[in-house]
């Protein structure tokens, strides 16, 4: 029993299902722009990042670990609300391209303003909890306190966007203009403010991520901390569908675990290449995402 | 016929000043024969081009003519400018051939693309491998083998970008573009690893061009007047072809394609060939522009070709003016220049070269520029200004 546990399987899927709760928590906060606002939003991992930084930075200070964590999410909220109502609400009913190129620019702007107040050296977050793997009979387990802390955090956070739009009235309301903002206006609802709760929610969840990738990944906070990660959620919330967040969640988990599969029984670099290949024929396969059900397009 | 006879007679006095201004300015007599023969052909095919006649009959004569008048005055005018000048100039012509297949990709089919940075690596080390494996291959053999090969990256990616709509395509290219790299070293063998390759051959200029130049003028003056003169040609010739391509039955067909998909099938335009050409073109010319900067650069480096690449590719084709032809040309200069003049503006305001504002100060201007434009003026500077000129003409009819 040992040494099963201990066994490069059991290793691999349990570093899968940590590296996997990540690309979820970006699928995620992706299809919830999505959604809403029908922007896919490229600045989706620089966002957060911009309010780690702003809330990390308080630990300097000797602030609380926690109450730092705390003002990244209030960061998370503003720089969302912001970015919507600034940004974002210009350009709906604008061909496509537009809000692509948008958030390429915002990207670019805020990874060179963040670099430029902080500089492109990482910055070492501390974990909350250990980074170092719980040994069995000596041996480790490819789990460790933090990375349960990281898939336990995913889940909660998962579970109570589900909650949210499922159990609520806000959700309802979330929902609703999401998918009929004019019923939705004669309604009563303030949909205006929906879409705008849409991107805050967003970006909170990135931040929750990219302080988890920040403290986990070796790296520590950088200004391009997010380009890699937001591939890899981009090619999960894709292969499960834009419009579906159970999809999205699900694709990114099972991503993780497969990726983890190729990095160590092929290598590091063929990681992003299967990962692109999966992409590849997932979209020759279902354009619109394994996970959604076809509708016809309205001409 | 007037007309015909005037504009002759036009080109006449202007061939007879150039080769006047050739005989008594330049100082050999092999300096005015290249002068002079530059200026007739010039002259020529100003007055081919200008004839009414032709283009309205044959309007690809005309573009023809056009392309050998704007060549004949670029290479012209690079034989007295410095040699960084030249480089700068070469370089910013093979940035504006990317941003022409860009152009063309969303002119054609609405659609964007956020990985041509690295079709444009494809083509550069396309032509470093293959220069390191068959080192008397003549150049222009190397480009089109180059130009394949991007073009068929082009078409291994493009086939799902057939049935992809919305914003699904873009960040499929995107992901290319972040697994670059990671391809690159994949095959270290082959593409040098971190460290590159460098050409065995480097391009050198002929004799009849030194002999153009003083006895004991740099080889490297020569040589990159010689580089940047391919790069010119070929510009030209990139652009000849897309200019064809963006007025042919199937440009035509394209632009349908992007401003109303389904009336586009309906009148049996086919959608899922159409997507497909009109990325794997825009890829063929994201590697053109890559092999012409690993020839002058005489080696290429997988740094180059990183995911900030791309972007800046996006970056300036909008701000130029995406969809247009112009708009590839105007972004191929902001390209050229944007390090002196953000340099110069860093030394104007005296801020700290080696400073983290002043190395950001690029991202941070072309970002702000990408979203200004995007949100005031989509079609860019070439489209405002097609505009404003549109406006303008409206006006003086009344």
């Amino acid at each position: 029993m040992d040494s099963f546990l201990t066994s490069r399987v059991v290793t691999d899927i349990l570093g899968g299902l940590t590296n996997g709760a990540i690309y979820g928590l970006v699928a995620l906060s992706l299809v919830l722009v999505w959604r809403a606002t029908r922007v896919l939003n490229f600045a989706q991992g620089a966002m957060p990042m911009f309010a780690t930084y702003l809330g990390m930075g308080l630990l300097s200070y000797h602030w609380p670990y926690w109450v730092c964590v705390g003002v990244c999410l209030v960061a998370a909220f503003a720089i969302g609300a912001l970015t919507e109502r600034v940004l974002v609400r210009p350009l709906y009913g604008k061909p496509e391209i537009n809000p692509i190129v948008v958030m390429v620019g915002y990207l670019i702007i805020l990874e060179a303003f963040a670099a430029a107040i902080w500089s492109t050296t990482p910055r070492s977050l501390p974990a909350p909890f250990s980074p170092i793997d719980w040994r069995l009979a000596g041996q480790p387990v490819g789990l460790s306190p933090f990375s349960l802390f990281e898939v336990v955090t995913a889940l909660v956070v998962m579970g109570a966007i589900v909650t949210l739009f499922r159990f609520t009235r806000l959700g309802l309301q979330l929902r609703a203009s999401a998918l009929a903002p004019e019923v939705s206006r004669l309604l009563g609802v303030r949909v205006g403010r929906m879409l705008t709760l849409g991107w805050m929610l967003s970006t909170a969840v990135g931040a929750v991520t990219a302080i988890l990738v920040a403290s986990n990944f070796f790296t520590g906070l950088t200004p391009q901390l997010m380009d890699g990660i937001f591939a890899f959620g981009f090619i999960a919330a894709a292969v499960g569908g834009l419009d579906s967040p159970v999809g999205a969640v699900a694709s990114g988990i099972a991503l993780g675990v497969v990726l983890q599969f190729v990095g160590d029984f092929l290598n590091s670099n063929a990681i992003i290449l299967v990962a692109l290949g999966i992409l590849i024929v997932s979209l020759m396969v279902r354009p619109n995402g394994l996970l959604t059900r076809s509708t016809a397009r309205r001409v | 016929m007037s007309g015909t006879a005037r504009r002759g007679a036009l080109a006449l006095v202007g061939l007879a000043v150039a080769v006047a201004l050739a005989l008594v300015l330049a100082p050999r007599a092999s300096d005015a024969i290249a002068a002079a023969a530059v200026a007739t052909v010039t002259a020529v095919a100003a007055f081919v081009g200008s004839l009414p006649a032709v283009r309205a009959e044959h309007p690809a004569l005309a573009r023809a003519a056009l392309t050998v008048v704007l060549i004949d005055v670029v290479v012209f005018a690079t034989a007295f400018l410095s040699v960084p000048t030249d480089f700068n100039l070469a370089t910013g012509a093979g940035m504006a051939i990317v941003l022409l297949g860009l152009s063309f990709l969303t002119g054609a089919s609405g659609q964007i693309s956020i990985g041509n940075g690295a079709f444009m690596g494809v083509g550069a080390f396309a032509t470093a491998i293959w220069a390191n494996h068959h080192a008397t291959t003549p150049i222009v053999v190397t480009l089109l083998i180059a130009v394949v090969v991007g073009a068929l990256f082009g078409l291994l990616l493009g086939l799902p970008a057939t049935r992809l709509r919305g914003p699904y395509l873009a960040g499929m290219t995107l992901a290319f573009a972040v697994a670059f790299p990671a391809i690159l070293s994949s095959f270290s063998s082959w593409t040098g690893g971190d460290s590159g390759l460098q050409l065995p051959n480097p391009v050198t200029a002929p004799h009849w061009l030194v002999g153009l130049f003083r006895a004991g003028t740099p080889t490297l003056t020569t040589d990159t007047l010689w580089l940047t003169d391919i790069v010119m040609v070929v510009t030209g010739v990139a652009f000849f072809f897309m200019a064809n391509l963006f007025a042919s039955r199937t440009g035509r067909a394209m632009r349908l394609v992007r401003d109303n998909d389904v009336a586009a099938e309906l009148v049996g335009v086919p959608l899922p060939r159409t997507r497909v050409i009109a990325f794997v073109v825009s890829a063929a010319y994201a590697a053109l522009g890559g092999a012409l900067w690993t020839l002058l650069n005489n080696s290429v480096s997988p740094a180059t070709y990183g995911f900030a690449l791309s972007i800046t590719i996006l970056a300036v084709i909008v701000i130029g003016g995406i969809g247009t032809i112009s708009g590839a040309i105007i972004g191929g200069i902001v390209y050229a220049y944007s390090t002196n003049v953000i340099a110069w503006f860093v030394a104007r305001t005296g801020l700290d070269p080696q400073g983290n504002l002043a190395s950001q100060l690029n991202g941070i201007i072309f970002g702000a520029l990408l979203i200004v434009t995007m949100l005031f003026s989509p079609m860019g500077i070439a489209g405002t200004v097609r505009h404003l000129r549109q406006r303008r003409s409206q006006r003086e009819r009344g």
